[in-house]
């Protein structure tokens, strides 16, 4: 057995370990706001470095090692995006945080209040329904919310996933 | 080549043992979380397929068959989580059970995402970073370690606390 990684494995690693770095130095050195712009940049910056390094690297590139350089790398963004949005975006996460910093017991609808900066779950529920309807998965008029086409087959697939791995019931 | 094909089957024998071992998981008298059940899968079928492509393969190339795993997991991980837990899709699938696969904002606001929110606390106090002290809720010791671990993240990598989508972003 091989266990000595190929020159754009290498490279596909070092980059996937460096990329919490990478998003470091960009939503520390750069005028960027907001964590998707962030991230986005960062992944860009990771690959665009992936493919100069498969260019210019001395030496012969072999398929597989390019091939496989790619998938590791596209593995290591993925689960950076896995914590990166948890932490962006986690909402029990964003509970607890709220929890601790507001620095005395409260009760559900104080929770839901300090969770909200003193707004109401019902700001909460219009961000998350915006992602909805701006994904055209949900349309809204006169205060109805009807899933299109599109969202009933996400709807679908949502079942699906579930219920193969092991969430869920059969569709 | 061999390797790569290696790497496809520890996928397969991922996907056919991790919801089994979700589903033995949920009965159990201490269910493991999710989320670890999903880890001990991955190591279980990665380790069996490398062994098992080292012993079939002259040439076993351990990068090869470790970048398809790991991409088929990752991805496998990536939609788990999507269900698991999302918010929206949460509200997408409340709206398609209905009749007519529609509901009222008010139904939504009022009801669904207090239902959610409900949920969550729950889940907080049962894996023991919030607790109950009559009728309010307070963070416990491993609660605070917690947060004060995620706020430090947040502005490690100047990452709002609000939770929101930023959709100017």
């Amino acid at each position: 057995m091989d266990i000595v990684p190929g020159p754009a494995q290498a490279v596909a690693i070092c980059l996937s370990v460096a990329l919490p770095l990478l998003l470091f130095v960009v939503a520390r050195a750069t005028n960027v706001r907001g964590a998707g712009r962030t991230f986005r940049i960062g992944v860009g910056l990771a690959t665009a470095s992936f493919v100069l390094a498969c260019l210019f690297l001395p030496g012969e590139r072999h398929f597989d090692d390019v091939l496989a350089g790619a998938l590791l790398l596209a593995t290591g963004i993925l689960l950076s995006y896995v914590f990166w949005s948890l932490l962006a975006w986690g909402f029990t996460l964003t509970l607890l945080t709220s929890l601790v910093q507001a620095g005395r017991p409260m009760t559900s609808d104080e929770w839901a209040t300090a969770y909200m900066r003193g707004g109401n779950l019902g700001t909460f529920a219009r961000n998350r329904l915006k992602l909805l309807l701006g994904s055209g998965m949900v349309a809204s008029s006169d205060g109805r919310l009807v899933a299109t086409a599109k969202g009933t087959m996400v709807a679908g697939v949502v079942r699906l996933i579930r219920f193969v791995t092991g969430l869920g019931h059969a569709p | 080549m061999m390797s790569f094909v290696w790497g496809a089957i520890g996928i397969i024998a991922f996907i056919v043992v991790a919801p089994a071992m979700q589903w033995m998981a949920r009965r159990t008298a201490r269910p493991l979380s999710p989320t670890i059940v999903l880890a001990i899968a991955a190591v279980l079928s990665h380790v069996a397929s490398t062994i098992l492509g080292a012993m079939t393969v002259p040439q076993f190339q351990y990068w090869n068959a470790a970048s398809v795993f790991s991409f088929g997991v990752m991805s496998y991980v990536f939609a788990f989580g999507a269900v698991y837990k999302s918010v929206s899709l949460e509200i997408l699938l409340d709206v398609t059970e209905r009749p007519g696969r529609e509901s009222s904002l008010a139904e939504v606001v009022e009801h669904r995402i207090p239902d959610v929110f409900l949920g969550r606390t729950k889940i907080l106090v049962e894996s023991g970073l919030a607790e109950h002290i009559g009728p309010t809720f307070a963070p416990t010791a491993a609660g605070r370690k917690l947060a004060g671990r995620i706020t430090r993240l947040r502005r490690l990598f100047a990452i709002g606390d609000t939770g929101l989508y930023d959709f100017s972003d």
